[in-house]
């Protein structure tokens, strides 16, 4: 397994894919920045500023809404074996071919939390950085600040492997793109009008990453639209947990069907 | 370590791709896998190598199914027609995901690079490599679990008459190290060139397998003879077919040059000309495969 992480991690190096992953993180990060300095107040409409708890925190939770991003990332790598080509040579060096999954999965959520730490230390950066800029305090404590930007960092982490898992489950590059980013741009806000579905919100993608970046737009303003309250969320942890979970059941069906398929 | 395939079957859906093929390939025989375009090649070697699973069959080496040996990549490698290169990567890059992935050491990289002339464009990006230079660079990765056995799917696709006899002379050169060499191809003439045995498929059947030499038929001899027809008489006289295209010409079947020479001395018959004649490689597979399609 060591040869299979190392494998990977010389592969990642030598894609221009880390040097994307590397832009698109200092990227949001730095977009967190930007809207820091012109200021929420001025947004149109105006909304509170960057010294009240509500304008820090919805800023954040806007870097929160890039998560997606690393998924992606993850996402490519196991779908451009496919679309290379290399997929072949990949099975011939380790045939038992969920071991190469294994160490892409280990290695793409290591780079997800890199990811992460780097877009959370810019934003964070950035967002205490205009507060002195402007001479005001921001609106949260730094400990609750430093914790949530933790929370978005581990959640990018976790959305890589889940990325990752997605690509082996779908193989074709465009098809896992567009699957990620309509589940969680459409179908998941869609299925939240659904009567009933809104208990289950919890335990679906949405609900589970909203429990642990600590950022619940979505429930909230569907509780708005609906009358209805919001659900309630589930602990951090086991948000997280249930997210992994996802990530390991798409990786189970991946290795007993798709990953078994033959190579031509 | 030998090769050897055991009633190899396939089916797509409906279709039968490989149907029942068993075969061997001798420890240190460069064996030729010959079949005409969609003849089940490309298919069977996928098998034996788990990137296809058979309907039915299994294919070992040295007596392990691919998946089962100890250390695959450094006991089989492989170049298949079809696989691809991360196009961001140079073909250093490539070489070095593969070496390590292998457990082969990142010094073999150079070696292989050197063995096959990847190193004249090691810092390339993949994606602006011609053909032939891909195919040297999937040899190269092959090459670098230093393996007994290669199977090559048509290597010599797309290479230009150069690179087409460097291949040959490199493909030589790793069977005079006794590696198993299994090569496919449909161009019979890089085969013949190449091969001591060959296994011949049509349709995903088995059609013939043994020496290459055995392809070619019964021998035939050419004389020309100023008392042909006297000789003709006297050959045929002992049970041997003549034929007899010109006055002066013989075409004597099933005797070696040596044996129609000796024959010719004792019937005090003077020769001018006595020349093997024995078909191409093509036509015997064109008589074997049951003409050409």
């Amino acid at each position: 397994m060591t040869a299979l992480l190392a494998a990977e991690w010389t592969r990642l190096a030598g894609t221009r894919l880390w040097l994307w992953g590397l832009l698109a993180a200092l990227g949001s990060g730095a977009l967190i920045g930007l809207l820091a300095l012109a200021g929420p107040e001025n947004f149109t409409p105006p909304l509170p500023g960057l010294d009240t708890a509500q304008g820090t925190h919805m800023l954040l939770g806007l870097l929160g809404f890039t998560v997606f991003a690393p998924a992606l990332l993850g996402t490519i790598a196991v779908s451009s074996e496919y679309r290379h080509r290399t997929i072949t040579t990949t099975t011939l060096f380790a045939p038992r071919r969920w071991t190469w999954l294994a160490a892409k999965l280990a290695i793409y959520t290591g780079a997800g939390l890199a990811y992460g730490a780097i877009a959370a230390a810019v934003a964070g950066g950035a967002l205490f950085g205009v507060a002195m800029l402007k001479g005001i305090t921001l609106g949260l404590p730094t400990v609750m600040v430093a914790a949530l930007l933790a929370r978005i960092a581990l959640t990018m982490g976790v959305y890589t492997l889940l990325g990752v898992a997605v690509g082996a489950l779908l193989r074709n590059q465009v098809t896992a793109l567009v699957a990620v980013g309509a589940y969680f741009y459409m179908i998941e806000t869609v299925l939240m009008f659904v009567p009933g579905i809104k208990v289950l919100y919890p335990y679906l993608p949405g609900g589970a990453t909203a429990a642990l970046t600590g950022f619940t737009y979505l429930a909230d303003a569907v509780a708005g639209q609906t009358g209805t309250s919001a659900a309630r969320l589930l602990s951090a942890p086991a948000g997280g947990g249930v997210l992994v979970g996802y990530a390991l059941i798409a990786v189970a069906i991946a290795v007993a069907a798709p990953l078994r398929r033959d190579i031509m | 370590m030998n090769i050897e395939a055991r009633g190899l079957t396939k089916a797509f859906g409906p279709i039968s791709a490989v149907t029942d093929l068993s075969f061997e390939a001798g420890a240190g025989v460069v064996t030729g896998f010959l079949g005409p375009n969609g003849a089940g090649k490309t298919t069977t070697m996928r098998m034996m190598l788990g990137l296809v699973t058979p309907t039915s069959g299994t294919a070992t080496f040295g007596g392990h199914r691919y998946a089962d040996l100890p250390h695959p990549s450094a006991a089989v490698g492989a170049v298949l027609d079809g696989a691809g290169f991360h196009p961001a990567h140079t073909a250093h890059d490539h070489l070095r995901v593969y070496a390590r992935m292998g457990r082969h050491g990142t010094a073999r990289v150079n070696q292989v690079a050197d063995l096959t002339g990847v190193s004249a464009f090691a810092g390339r990006p993949t994606r602006t490599l011609s053909t032939g230079m891909r195919q040297r660079l999937s040899l190269a990765t092959a090459l670098l679990g230093d393996p007994q056995v290669l199977l090559l799917d048509e290597p010599s696709n797309g290479l230009d008459p150069e690179g087409i006899a460097w291949l040959r002379q490199f493909v030589r050169e790793l069977a005079a190290d006794g590696r198993t060499i299994l090569i496919s191809s449909h161009v019979l003439g890089e085969i013949e060139h190449m091969a001591d045995h060959v296994v011949v498929i049509r349709d995903g059947r088995l059609v013939t397998t043994g020496p290459i030499t055995g392809l070619y038929g019964t021998a035939t001899v050419l004389v020309r003879a100023p008392q042909a027809d006297l000789f003709a008489a006297r050959l045929m006289a002992s049970g041997v077919r003549v034929e007899h295209p010109q006055p002066d010409l013989l075409r004597i079947h099933g005797l070696s040059t040596a044996q129609v020479a000796a024959a010719a001395a004792s019937h005090g018959v003077t020769l001018h000309e006595i020349t093997p004649e024995r078909p191409t490689l093509e036509q015997a597979f064109l008589h074997l495969t049951g003409g050409s399609r």
